[in-house]
């Protein structure tokens, strides 16, 4: 607690003069810098929190748990009480218990308002101290409109970081619940350090006209959730090349601008492609038609330790065909282990809304202020140093292996947002690293985890990471099975089978 | 009427390539000839090497022209693969205020409304089969032309898949410099020989497994209600007995269909078939029952996913006339009882009916989806010079418009 407070008041003094290096110029080398410096703080498990406001934040905070973000970094806030008790988040504060006594807003921004206001203390107290808040809300009703700048402002000015993530009711919502919403955005956009608008229109895109409404929200809630966990992401866990925060926000820098956003994975031969592939499909980025017009896009490339350099350029360079010569590319590149063979990929921009051009200049000074808090710490002097060069000669002498003391200082894993969190301390325990200290960690001690897994007496896998996949538990891995002549073609799956593998195989029925 | 034209279909499959060119007079339909070959290049209904592919094709369409001294110009195209999906859909327009009587024009409309229903970006329509109208409100209409009312909507059922890879297949085709005059589910053209109108009134469920995908397709009420593919056929069979007797997939191929049974029990212990060595296989005996096992498995899981596919919907309950299967797998002995197991109900092998000409050609249930494509664009040909007993096929592509009011 001492350091955060420490953090807290330092803040200002740090910050941008030592960030801002780390950052611009030659991606890799520096980035690398920035993990081993930033690795003391980024194990503190008070680092983020989602808060959800209203009954579509709340709707949003169920899917992430469902995609295995951890519980206990998620706040609901609401209005109504019976909403309220059906959320899962483990935090739940109900605001203006004398202005609506427990029931809804009825839709009007202004009660929700209200609520919020009568309720500062309540929040400010659950915010405090957080360096990184994510707000989720439903612009359009009640306390998602009313209440959100509010939570935005509390938030801000107990110092955190402030990312809104706000869906934009569906046209057929009626003109009304357009214009709170609109009015609720300009409001939101003054008090966070960035917001990133996905309009229901276009989401309800992402499910086919078949889907019922349940799935269709279903699908917006997900791709927020996704969204959510990819900028956590792609903030907290270190890289190769990694992304400051600075740069986040000058990809999402676009007053009233629409986000885009694509997330995709892959495994196999052609992970990276298919992955680039699935991101570009989503519909919020009109099948990568519209990075066209963005000015800066924000690429992150994540994998398990086989990640190559060469499937990397080679992603990107089909990735350069879509976006246009001006567009700057801030790439981030991590490897984590705990991803296994799949590697994924996630393109984060916005677009300038046509009526307002003028916006970046405004926002661009809280914005470079609010990145003090978070990217400054990484930074702290206090963070065991001289580790950092050390560990080179331990480390498998090529190129993926580098990034590797972050990614296992990312495992111990006090609840990283990677889905494989509540295992990889299994992994990690055989190291002698204590896990629960709250002492910088040092590299060295650190390396010693990983060799570890290769050491393992199963140790088949030539280091491709083809362990940690077999230790992830969400997902089954059989024996490989072979599918004979349909081994090449795309797979028929129904009901969770692979048709294509003979039957009595899957029924385990012996032949001779 | 009175006169003639020569229709051919063409069926691109997974097995084989079979181009069946037909001579259609008055509402009669004679096949002139049939021109088949192996498929090379092909993997569950869709084309994975191109080329190979369209050599097959030009193949197939030499053969045939041979054979029927026809020259191939055109033809109806089949399409299948496990992308194609449909549903059932409601499109309505308002009848203009200076007129209350129903013309062809607000059909037309109806049906455009059906068409922009909005789909996943990269599909397209196949086919929109009206199923029937409703006049105000007024159910069951077949033919609200002439009629008095303000709103007309009609039921579809509507066919769609992915654009590209139906384009392929086209290109197969076109690049042969032959045009393709409509596309066709092959799973709809096959029910278009195999049921009679009565079957269809009554309901029916005609399931086409071929080699590489099963189509399949219910009526009731004399049209069709559900529609669609499992990419599973014959040549999984062929896999999994490859792959469960460690024999070469031709050799698998070919003990399917010399031995292979859908039934168990039926063997005797130790009943083994003896398999003669030949280049690149070295001969040996194979149980008998361990065969019928692997067939009767893959079988048996692909009739129970086709019948909880098919339940999701209700129209199943309605089939008075039962199950009709077709298509080459349908070869398969003692498929028809198993099917009557998984589905409980009356099941008919069937193939092409009320066609003349090749009997070799229309009695054989590998040929009814190629004699269907013929059948379908002799409905369409009717349909267009008026006399149509079938206007409730318009299925073409968009960008190719439809050559009829």
């Amino acid at each position: 607690m001492a350091r955060l407070d420490q953090r807290g008041s330092s803040r200002e003094t740090e910050a941008r003069g030592l960030t801002l290096p780390g950052r611009n110029a030659g991606q890799v080398m520096i980035g690398i810098d920035a993990n081993t410096l930033g690795r003391a703080d980024r194990m503190d498990p008070v680092e983020f929190r989602v808060v959800g406001i209203g009954g579509a934040g709340s709707n949003v905070l169920d899917r992430a748990v469902l995609d295995g973000c951890e519980q206990e970094r998620l706040i609901a806030v609401n209005t109504d009480v019976q909403s309220l008790s059906a959320s899962v988040a483990p935090a739940k504060l109900q605001i203006g218990r004398d202005v609506t006594r427990g029931l809804g807003t009825g839709g009007d921004p202004a009660l929700g308002e209200e609520a919020a206001l009568g309720s500062e203390p309540e929040l400010a107290a659950l915010l405090g101290g957080v360096p990184l808040v994510f707000l989720v809300a439903g612009l359009g009703g009640g306390t998602g409109s009313g209440a959100l700048p509010v939570v935005a402002r509390i938030a801000r000015e107990s110092g955190a970081l402030v990312i809104a993530f706000a869906t934009l009711p569906f046209a057929f919502e009626g003109q009304r619940r357009g214009n709170q919403a609109a009015a609720a955005l300009e409001r939101l956009e003054a008090d966070c350090d960035a917001v990133v608008c996905f309009e229901n229109d276009r989401m309800g895109e992402i499910v086919s006209a078949r889907a019922g409404v349940h799935e269709a929200f279903a699908a917006t809630d997900r791709t927020i959730s996704q969204a959510i966990r990819v900028v956590g992401e792609v903030v907290r866990r270190p890289g190769l090349i990694r992304i400051g925060i600075d740069e986040l926000l000058s990809a999402l820098r676009n007053r009233g601008g629409r986000c885009l956003f694509g997330f995709g994975e892959g495994s196999g031969d052609n992970r990276l492609h298919d992955a680039l592939a699935e991101a570009l499909r989503s519909p919020l980025l009109d099948r990568g038609r519209l990075l066209d017009e963005a000015s800066n896009l924000l690429v992150h490339v994540a994998g398990g330790r086989s990640l190559t350099l060469a499937e990397v350029e080679v992603v990107l360079g089909a990735l350069a065909r879509q976006v246009s010569d001006h567009t700057q590319v801030l790439l981030g590149l991590g490897v984590d282990p705990a991803l296994g063979d799949r590697a994924q990929v996630a393109l984060l921009s916005s677009r300038p809304s046509k009526a307002t051009l003028h916006a970046p200049v405004p926002l661009a000074a809280p914005a470079s202020a609010a990145v003090a808090p978070a990217t400054s710490k990484p930074r702290r002097p206090t963070a065991p140093a001289p580790a950092a060069p050390t560990p080179s000669p331990v480390a498998p002498a090529d190129i993926e292996s580098e990034p590797v003391p972050p990614v296992a200082e990312l495992e111990p894993g006090d609840a990283t947002p990677s889905a494989a969190g509540e295992l990889i301390p299994e992994l990690a325990t055989p190291a002698p690293d204590p896990v629960a200290t709250a002492r910088p960690r040092r590299p060295s001690p650190i390396r010693a985890v990983d060799p570890a897994v290769p050491a393992d007496p199963a140790g088949s896998a030539s280091a491709s990471g083809q362990r940690p996949a077999a230790i992830r538990q969400e997902e089954m891995q059989f024996e490989p099975v072979s599918r004979g002549r349909f081994e090449k073609s795309e797979p028929t799956l129904e009901g969770g089978q692979d048709l294509d593998v003979p039957t009595f195989l899957r029924k385990n029925i012996r032949v001779r | 009427m009175g006169k003639e034209h020569i229709l051919v279909g063409l069926e691109v499959g997974t097995s084989k390539i079979c181009v069946v060119i037909g001579e259609a007079r008055d509402d009669q339909l004679r096949i002139l000839a049939v021109g088949e070959t192996p498929s090379s290049g092909m993997r569950k209904g869709e084309i994975v090497d191109f080329d190979n592919a369209k050599e097959c094709v030009r193949e197939a369409l030499a053969i045939a022209e041979d054979r029927g001294d026809v020259q191939v110009e055109n033809v109806i195209l089949g399409v299948s693969g496990s992308h194609i999906e449909s549903f059932n859909y409601r499109g309505s327009v308002e009848i203009p205020q200076d007129r209350d009587e129903i013309d062809e024009r607000d059909i037309e409309d109806v049906e455009a409304n059906a068409r922009e229903v909005s789909l996943p970006p990269p599909n397209t329509v196949i086919h929109t089969i009206t199923q029937h109208y409703f006049v105000d409100g007024q159910d069951g209409v077949l033919s609200p032309v002439g009629m008095v009312g303000h709103r007309l909507e009609a039921e579809f059922h509507l066919i769609h898949g992915v654009a590209t890879r139906i384009q392929n297949t086209i290109r197969c085709v076109k690049e042969l410099n032959i045009e393709v005059e409509d596309v066709v589910l092959n799973g709809l053209a096959s029910a278009l020989v195999v049921l009679d109108n009565h079957q269809k009134k009554l309901g029916a469920l005609v399931i086409d497994i071929g080699g590489g995908a099963s189509d399949y397709i219910v009526y009731n009420d004399g049209v069709v209600k559900q529609s669609g593919v499992l990419a599973v056929g014959g040549d999984h069979i062929t896999n999994d007995i490859s792959m469960g007797l460690r024999i070469p997939t031709q050799r698998a191929g070919r003990l399917k269909e010399e031995e292979g049974s859908a039934l168990l029990g039926n063997a005797l212990p130790g009943d083994l078939i003896p398999l003669r060595d030949e280049p690149g296989f070295a001969g040996r005996d194979v149980d008998r029952e361990t065969l019928n096992t692997i067939i009767h498995m893959r079988m048996r899981e692909t009739l129970e996913l086709l019948r909880r596919r098919l339940a999701q919907q209700a129209f199943l309950d309605y089939t008075g006339a039962g199950v009709f299967l077709t298509g080459g797998c349908s070869l398969l002995p003692g498929i028809a009882s198993l099917t009557e197991e998984v589905f409980g109900m009356p099941v008919t092998l069937t193939h092409a009916q009320n066609v003349s000409g090749m009997t070799s050609a229309f009695q054989n249930p590998r040929y009814s989806t190629a004699i269907g494509l013929v059948k379908y664009g002799q409905a369409i040909a009717e349909d267009y010079s008026g006399g149509g007993w079938l206007d409730w096929i318009k299925g073409v592509l968009p960008g190719k418009r439809r050559r009829a009011g």
